[in-house]
């Protein structure tokens, strides 16, 4: 009788599943984690972003003045200003999104596909704008 | 100390403990001295406001940062 029930509890039984995956677990966490990064990345690109529009405005409405010129001029006024948000700040968040992005790629196994660009693509977006600050600080 | 601090909504770090009330009120309160500051040696609105929101953007990076470093839920 106990040998019949315990062969019927076996048939019922099945394979075992594990529904929650340490790796799922670590995937999930590290895009929220890229999530908040990219938004604290953004707060600081914010500051230099600014500080261009500015300066894309004097130079508008301010005759014989370009971007560059005025970049110029901000730069030999304010050296240490325009070595934290033009230089130091931008290359830090390259690094910074370039491991997140990174990170993401090889915990969710090396994907080619639109769903994965649609997890980084703010993170993309701040690598692009911080590398075109570097390259007009650069000019 | 209880962690986490802040929790996120869009670009923006709420606060979701006494700590982080604290921290987010300090933020109001050196905008409100900087604003006070900056309008009485400036020389028009503009440059009031320009200024202004530059102070303004460099608080919402330090407490943005403060907010994701404190934000983190320890690992068990």
């Amino acid at each position: 009788m106990e040998t019949q029930n315990f062969e019927k509890k076996l048939t019922e039984m099945g394979k075992p599943e594990i529904h929650n995956l340490k790796h799922e677990d670590m995937l999930s966490r590290s895009i929220i984690n890229a999530k908040d990064k990219s938004v604290v990345s953004w707060w600081w690109l914010s500051v230099p972003v600014f500080i261009i529009l500015m300066l894309l405005m004097k130079s508008t409405f301010m005759p014989g003045t370009t971007l560059i010129s005025n970049m110029h001029e901000l730069e030999s006024k304010q050296k240490f200003i325009s070595l934290v948000f033009f230089l130091i700040t931008p290359l830090i968040l390259i690094i910074i999104n370039v491991l997140t992005i990174r990170r993401i790629h090889f915990l969710s196994g090396g994907p080619k596909s639109f769903n994965f660009l649609e997890a980084v693509w703010f993170n993309i977006l701040i690598i692009a704008v911080s590398a075109l600050i570097l390259i007009i600080y650069s000019l | 100390m209880n962690f986490p601090w802040f929790k996120r909504i869009g670009i923006f770090f709420i606060p979701a403990a006494i700590a982080g009330w604290i921290i987010l009120l300090a933020g109001f309160a050196f905008a409100i001295y900087s604003f006070i500051d900056i309008d009485n040696r400036s020389h028009s609105v503009s440059d009031t406001m320009m200024n202004f929101v530059f102070m303004c953007l460099i608080i919402g990076a330090v407490y943005s940062l403060i907010a994701y470093v404190t934000s983190r839920v320890p690992k068990k």
